[in-house]
């Protein structure tokens, strides 16, 4: 080696460090689905086989009944699998990061190591959208049904819903850090979602402030029946922004004090 | 500060680490350590397992808090500035683990250096170098996964490497590589720390590669340091203390009592034919000259003859095991002033090795 190696100024401000380090995740992540296609394709086909089973299970034994809540079931699969994508890509890749032994190095990038995670949720939400997708096609095709997929709405109240999973994501990526094997309590918060997604926050107003729960609705909402992002109520979209961000806030919180915490048991790189 | 008045590249003051409650049965894995390393030196961290060691590298690079004490890379704190400090210091940890092993090789790298903030085509060029320098070329695009361990090991140095910071943790670098493949990294070592003033803390087991490639070695036991010297020195320090002597026949008991109390007399050996021993072959010790003369005087008196006396000459392996007093024998234990039986200090560096104990203190340099 000759100068070339020798060390280099490096830039972490600014916004073109932070889109190369965006991108450089983005390219890993993309990297690890294409090069296992058969472990891609057959995670995808397992949820639409689940979802699959609901339709078709549904239509043999709801008939036309559930035809009628079909439109609601599809809504509401499509924001399950996208926050599954965002939330397990934040919790367990802090597990499978451990085992491999790279939690560490991501720890010490000089763009630290919150803005690394940071940079890991915000693709992880581009992922989960590219899947929620496919997987919105898929349940399309196969019902028949149609929905109204006006991006100028369904992005940014899906990528709002999603973000009050990630904050919980981050609280579990972070229970993660301090006390490792806790991959059972991901599975279960899982089952968690589901509720979330299916609460009836018309009922029960104060469900609003749950995860998941008021972007549900609106989302419901503006793909079943059309409604635009400009015709929702203030109110409304201010209950969907304040869970986002509220949540996200919390989760960084326990995030950093549980690396902070993990860090002085010195159990950071440990699995 | 060193002589030029730059900070040490790495600043190690007090740094203890209790895991715990020491009260409530905690550990203390790290005792107030401290050691500066100047730019462009290799330091070999050594230590039995259990030592502290990893906790001491640990607490280095900000993955551990200490209980106590700071650490400073280039004059940064490591943990109240560690951005900063992570512009300047890269870590090879627990072998070939720190790459992801479903990516290529290249790809690893790639995403080190943008992980380390480079810019990617000033990154390219390193990389393609590095791959060059570690013999990676032609595996550049396969998957770590589908490599060789010693592979893999060089992979996981390649993508510290590519981090392109001047100060280096290697944890094991030669862990699972050939003869051919270890010589190699051991030059390539040496060029980055002489040629790039790379700073390099390499903590290994094969004490081939630390007397290789270290100028300095820094030996952990109990989480303290133990002894802090150049290689030359600390074999010094156990060098000619040793002797393996071939007397003639069979020893009297009352020699021998002597030997073992005063001359710490050990692996005893009969030799001889046919049953019968005609000689008898034993390690001893001594303090310096004057007392091999005692000795020698003392077999005389007991009319015990000398066939034959050679010195023992310690390696660095020797030195650690006689150090953390994990030898399982007598027969090697440092350099002593006859006179006071204090310990001896080296005049290049301020090794201080308790003789009764094995215990120095190699903080204040």
């Amino acid at each position: 080696m000759s100068d070339s190696t020798k060390s280099v100024p490096v830039v972490t401000s600014g916004f073109r460090p932070w889109f190369r380090l965006l991108a450089a995740i983005a390219r890993k992540q993309f990297t690890l689905l294409v090069r296992y296609p058969i472990n891609t394709i057959s995670q995808l086909f397992g949820l639409y086989v689940f979802f699959a089973l609901i339709f078709f299970g549904g239509q043999a034994v709801g008939g036309a009944a559930f035809g009628e809540s079909l439109a609601a079931i599809i809504v509401g699969f499509f924001l399950f699998t996208m926050t599954i994508v965002a939330y397990s890509g934040l919790a367990w890749d802090v597990t499978r990061e451990a085992q491999w032994g790279t939690l560490e190095q991501l720890f010490m990038s000089p763009f630290g190591f919150g803005r690394v995670m940071a940079a890991k949720a915000a693709v992880n939400v581009c992922f989960s959208l590219l899947w929620g997708g496919v997987i919105l096609l898929s349940m399309l095709v196969t019902t028949g049904q149609s929905l109204s997929v006006n991006l100028v709405t369904v992005l940014p109240v899906g990528v709002l819903t999603i973000a009050s999973a990630l904050g919980v994501g981050f609280v579990f990526a972070g229970l993660a850090l301090v006390y490792k094997r806790i991959e059972n309590l991901f599975q279960l918060i899982q089952f968690a979602f589901v509720a979330l997604i299916a609460a009836p926050v018309d009922a029960v107003p104060a469900l609003r402030l749950l995860p998941l729960a008021q972007g549900s609705a609106l989302l419901r909402e503006a793909m079943t029946q059309g409604t635009q992002l400009w015709e929702f109520q203030a109110f409304e979209v201010g209950m969907l922004v304040l869970t986002a961000v509220g949540y996200l806030a919390i989760g960084a919180y326990v995030f950093g004090r549980a690396s902070r915490r993990a860090r002085r048991l010195g159990v950071l790189g440990q699995y | 500060m060193s002589d030029t008045g730059r900070p040490p590249a790495i600043s190690v003051r007090n740094l203890t680490k209790v895991y715990g409650d020491e009260a409530d049965g905690g550990v203390r894995a790290v005792s107030d350590l401290s050691l500066d390393i100047e730019t462009g030196t290799v330091v070999g961290l050594l230590g039995p397992n259990g030592a502290g060691k990893t906790t001491a590298i640990k607490c280095m690079l900000g993955l551990v808090v200490p209980t106590t004490g700071e650490v400073s890379i280039h004059g940064i704190d490591v943990h109240t500035e560690t951005r900063r400090a992570y512009r300047r210091v890269a870590a090879m940890l627990e072998g070939a683990r720190n790459v992801y092993w479903r990516l290529s090789v290249r790809e690893n790298l790639d995403f080190f250096a943008s992980l380390g903030g480079q810019e990617r085509a000033e990154a390219r060029t390193r990389q393609n170098r590095l791959l060059e320098q570690l013999g990676l070329a032609e595996k550049a695009d396969t998957p770590v996964n589908d490599l060789s361990r010693g592979m893999k090991q060089k992979a996981s140095l390649a993508a510290t490497l590519s981090r392109g910071t001047d100060v280096v943790f290697l944890d094991e670098p030669t862990l699972g590589l050939d003869v051919e493949s270890s010589l190699e990294l051991r030059r390539e070592l040496r060029r980055l720390a002489e040629r790039e003033s790379m700073t390099i803390v390499l903590s290994s087991h094969d004490m081939d590669v630390v007397e290789d490639v270290c100028d300095r070695v820094v030996i952990v036991d109990d989480g303290e340091i133990v002894a802090d010297d150049t290689v030359e020195n600390l074999i010094d320090l156990f060098r000619t203390q040793s002797y393996r002597l071939v007397l003639g026949g069979e020893v009297p008991s009352n020699t021998r009592e002597t030997l073992e109390s005063t001359y710490e007399a050990a692996e005893w050996e009969q030799l001889g034919d046919d049953g019968r021993i005609d000689r008898t072959r034993v390690t001893v010790s001594v303090a310096d000259g004057d007392e091999l003369y005692d000795l020698l005087g003392l077999l005389r008196r007991d009319g015990v003859s000398l066939r034959n006396i050679d010195s023992v000459d310690p390696d660095l392996a020797e030195v650690f095991l006689g150090l953390t007093d994990r030898s399982g024998g007598p027969n090697v234990r440092p350099n002593q002033s006859p006179a006071s039986g204090e310990s001896t200090e080296s005049p290049e560096s301020p090794v201080a090795i308790d003789a009764s104990e094995s215990v120095s203190d190699g903080g204040d340099q």
